[in-house]
């Protein structure tokens, strides 16, 4: 068991890789009365096209599947993970994301039993064709709740804009269509090939004693027998660096418009210590221009065209890389004009020390309030986690930018990579 | 573990703990939820954190903030029973993991004296500019709301159900008066809330002994001995159920009922509420979603929520349309069981698990402590959580069947796509 210690945020941090390959990842937390559990693989809903475990050839499987098995693993064939979790006393859910799938609990008492048996019902499956088909229709009832949501619609709709290939353009959860083609045998195939050991992470943290948990982690896996490990084979996406849609505009029952500019960004840094980097400098750049203290949040406001809901976010996952601009707004023809202005002027856009020292102190007291709560430390946790990178690295690297790192991400602002999706309300 | 200062005119809650990198602030200013008052006090809570006299925009006062570590400082509104609360919180970092010493307690503190003491006024009113901006976004946060399907069809349920009585008035205003409303209009209420509303402080995180004196020095109001009412049991004028239908060009119905229950959180049967509620639809394990969603396949989402201090139970569930008699018959016969008493000890054991489990939790996270704390001193129920939770455990299956017998269907709001018709 490896310990890392973090004085600065008096952290301490456990490791251990199991002989099966999972990686296990400890962080008590003194006076927490609460353990949160979060078991993860490196599958989400963009993985669709893949070898399958010992197969040759790449297989495609329907859009929404990883999220479908989500739904399915808590199905044990002595009953229900929920039902076990809860006579222990402890709340169990799950998540799936573009790149990754989720499983957690959390807890106020039985922590070992909750960790073994968070497991153990992650790491087999029992299906029944019976049970797949009932999934359908919770499944579809999630469907059309989102398919309702604007937000949601919004959101998701200047992604989709920007991408002619990439199955991030794919919802979550599929469509009522590809779900209906889902079967048990395609659902073991994706279960087989990614919920291997050494394809995922469990992380845990709360009230846990680090020496007693891992011993304990690691008999529980060495009494379970795995098939042999083989990388997994993706897919790679061919996506041109070309957007998919300039524009588009979706009707709803609503009364409040919403826009979002997305831009597309093509160029990702592979290093994951420079993605990091990309990472916080992009959303220091977007806090400069952007956020309430910015001159641009004024002008807007006050020409109406922005509201508290307004927000500039920057993704970054594995191959994919995008900005979104917007929020509700009277005037979103306007607003997308301005935004796109913006992309298309950036050159003579300028910010100095002052704006970026000030937005710095204001990031770094966002990454100390993280280690609050088990939740946020375990979630964030793992998101870098996946792209290679360990949380507690986060303030060293942003004490360390510069500048001059936000100066170089000018040409990443090109109008010809940028779309805009909009509600507007029926008429 | 809570201490608590009579400061003037205000009580202060202290709540030392070492678990948080952070320190809380919560500040809770209660009146009496009237229709004459719930849209001026919403929109006080928009103009008072936009700006001081020492930062007379929103721009300075957000970079102020930026400076102190992103401090934050937030408001918002709310009701408890027939009391609406103006809450104002800020956290902020603990200066022991900052590189320098940055007295952040005393610069939050003196920022929420500002508030009230120096904001930002000209000739007897808040600044014009703001009030127009801060009217428009209230506006617009109403409107954006009423897009939200889940969260209109619940209000649309507390206005049908909750008509001419308390229940019935939003905690957010109404969207037609803001207009009206002037600045000057705006300054008077907050004076007369500095005067009257009944003042609640709460502190968490790990500070330092000198901290009531540092309040005593940077916070004060007038003394005041104002006592208002908060949670209530509803009474329903109907005697059969109202149904509302509603169609929009909607894909998924929202199914919306409210029930009276004749019980709210300050009475004796409050803690078997809670349990048979855990029983019902509180949580994933309970009998709602295990035949609703898990049996029957009808829903994604389905819960009953016990609202204590307006003393009544509410369902939501997203379904088809077509299903709607179908869910409506499938939660009642759920209800009449539980009434008839079959209820397995298993079911109820599990219940009360997952109650101490989220009770037990709530000490993890400043902003519940401060919820279960305020719940309490404002209805001046003496209660540690442990004791609290030691009652829910302590609740009988006879206990449990005698409130589920008071529970009855009063309201149902359904919202649905325009191709519903009578025979779903």
């Amino acid at each position: 068991m490896k310990i890392i210690k973090y004085p600065n945020l008096q952290e301490t941090l456990y490791f251990e890789e199991m002989e099966n390959g999972l990686k296990v990842y400890l962080l008590p937390k003194e006076g927490f009365s609460k353990t949160y559990g979060l078991f993860t693989t490196r599958f989400g809903s963009v993985d669709t096209t893949f070898v399958p475990l010992h197969e040759q050839e790449m297989i495609k499987v329907p859009d929404g599947i990883a999220h479908f098995l989500e739904h399915k693993m808590f199905e044990m064939e002595d009953g229900d993970a929920s039902t076990k979790f809860a006579r222990l006393g402890a709340n169990t859910n799950a998540f799936t994301s573009s790149s990754r799938t989720a499983y957690l609990f959390s807890a106020t008492s039985h922590e070992k039993e909750c960790i073994e048996l968070l497991l153990d019902f992650v790491q087999d499956i029992y299906l029944t064709d019976e049970n797949i088909e009932k999934e359908k229709g919770i499944i579809n009832q999630e469907i059309g709740m989102y398919d309702d949501d604007p937000d949601w619609r919004c959101y998701f709709g200047s992604i989709q804009n920007l991408y002619q290939k990439h199955p991030v353009k794919i919802d979550i959860a599929g469509t009522v269509e590809t779900v209906s083609q889902i079967d048990k045998s395609t659902l073991e195939k994706c279960y087989h090939t990614f919920y291997h050991p050494s394809n995922m992470m469990l992380f845990v943290v709360g009230n846990i004693d680090s020496q007693e948990i891992m011993p304990f982690i690691r008999e529980n896996q060495n009494a379970k027998t795995f098939e042999k490990a083989n990388a997994i084979e993706r897919m790679k996406v061919e996506e041109p660096l070309a957007i998919d849609k300039k524009e588009d505009v979706l009707y709803m029952d609503v009364t409040m418009p919403k826009m979002i500019v997305s831009l597309k960004i093509n160029d990702i840094p592979i290093n994951p210590q420079e993605r990091l980097k990309r990472e916080l400098s992009m959303n220091l750049l977007l806090d400069i221009f952007f956020a309430k203290s910015s001159s641009l949040y004024e002008e807007w406001m006050k020409e109406e065209l922005i509201n508290d809901s307004f927000s500039a976010q920057f993704t970054q996952e594995r191959d994919y890389s995008f900005l979104q601009i917007g929020g509700d707004s009277l005037y979103p023809e306007k607003l997308k004009n301005k935004i796109q202005d913006f992309i298309s002027h950036f050159a003579e856009y300028d910010f100095n020390e002052k704006d970026f020292l000030r937005l710095k102190k204001k990031t770094m007291g966002i990454l100390i309030s993280v280690f609050n709560s088990p939740e946020s430390i375990a979630n964030i946790f793992s998101r870098y986690y996946f792209e290679g990178i360990m949380i507690f690295d986060l303030i060293d690297c942003l004490n360390e930018l510069t500048i001059e790192d936000l100066e170089q991400l000018r040409p990443l602002f090109d109008i010809q990579y940028a779309s805009s999706f909009m509600i507007l309300p029926q008429k | 573990m809570e201490n608590i200062y009579q400061m003037s005119g205000y009580t202060l809650h202290l709540i030392p703990t070492k678990k948080f990198k952070t320190i809380t602030i919560s500040l809770r200013l209660q009146s009496p939820l009237l229709k004459e008052t719930t849209t001026i006090r919403t929109l006080l809570t928009f103009v008072l954190i936009a700006a001081t006299k020492k930062y007379p925009s929103t721009k300075q006062l957000a970079a102020y903030l930026d400076e102190n570590y992103g401090a934050s400082l937030s408001t918002h509104v709310s009701t408890k029973g027939k009391s609406q609360i103006i809450n104002i919180n800020t956290s902020f970092v603990n200066d022991k993991f900052l590189p320098t010493k940055e007295n952040l307690l005393e610069k939050q503190l003196q920022l929420l004296n500002d508030l009230f003491y120096d904001p930002y006024i000209i000739q007897d009113a808040f600044d014009e500019v703001i009030v127009q901006l801060k009217k428009k976004e209230l506006k617009e946060k109403l409107q954006a709301n009423k897009d939200d399907k889940f969260s209109y069809s619940l209000d649309k349920l507390f206005e049908y159900m909750g008509r001419d009585q308390v229940l019935g008035i939003p905690s957010t205003g109404y969207e037609n008066e803001i207009q009206d409303i002037t600045a000057s209009q705006l300054y008077q209420y907050l004076l007369k809330c500095i005067r009257e509303d009944v003042k609640h402080v709460y502190v968490v995180g790990d500070f330092q002994e000198n901290i009531v004196e540092i309040f005593q020095e940077n916070l004060q109001f007038p003394q005041n001995q104002q006592n208002y009412l908060s949670s209530y049991t509803f009474e329903s004028p109907r005697a059969e159920v109202l149904e509302v239908i509603e169609k929009q060009d909607i894909t998924q119905s929202k199914l919306n009922l409210g029930y009276t229950i004749d019980c709210d959180f300050t009475s004796k049967n409050h803690y078997a509420f809670t349990v048979f509620n855990a029983l019902f639809g509180g949580f994933s394990q309970s009998r709602l979603f295990q035949v609703v969603r898990e049996q029957n396949s009808l829903c994604y989402y389905i819960s009953s929520s016990y609202d204590a201090f307006n003393g009544v139970m509410l369902v939501n569930a997203g379904i088809e349309a077509q299903d709607y008699q179908k869910t409506l018959n499938l939660i009642e016969q759920q209800l009449s069981d539980l009434k008839n008493g079959h209820i397995q000890d298993e079911e109820i054991a599990i219940a009360k698990m997952m109650l101490k489990n989220a009770l037990k939790k709530t000490n993890d996270e400043a902003s519940s402590m401060i919820a279960l704390a305020y719940n309490r001193d404002i209805t001046g129920i003496h209660e540690t959580n442990e004791e609290y939770i030691e009652k829910l455990m302590n609740v009988t299956l006879e206990e449990i069947v005698q409130v589920a017998q008071n529970v009855k269907l009063d309201t149902i709001y359904f919202l649905t796509g325009k191709e519903f018709h009578e025979n779903y």
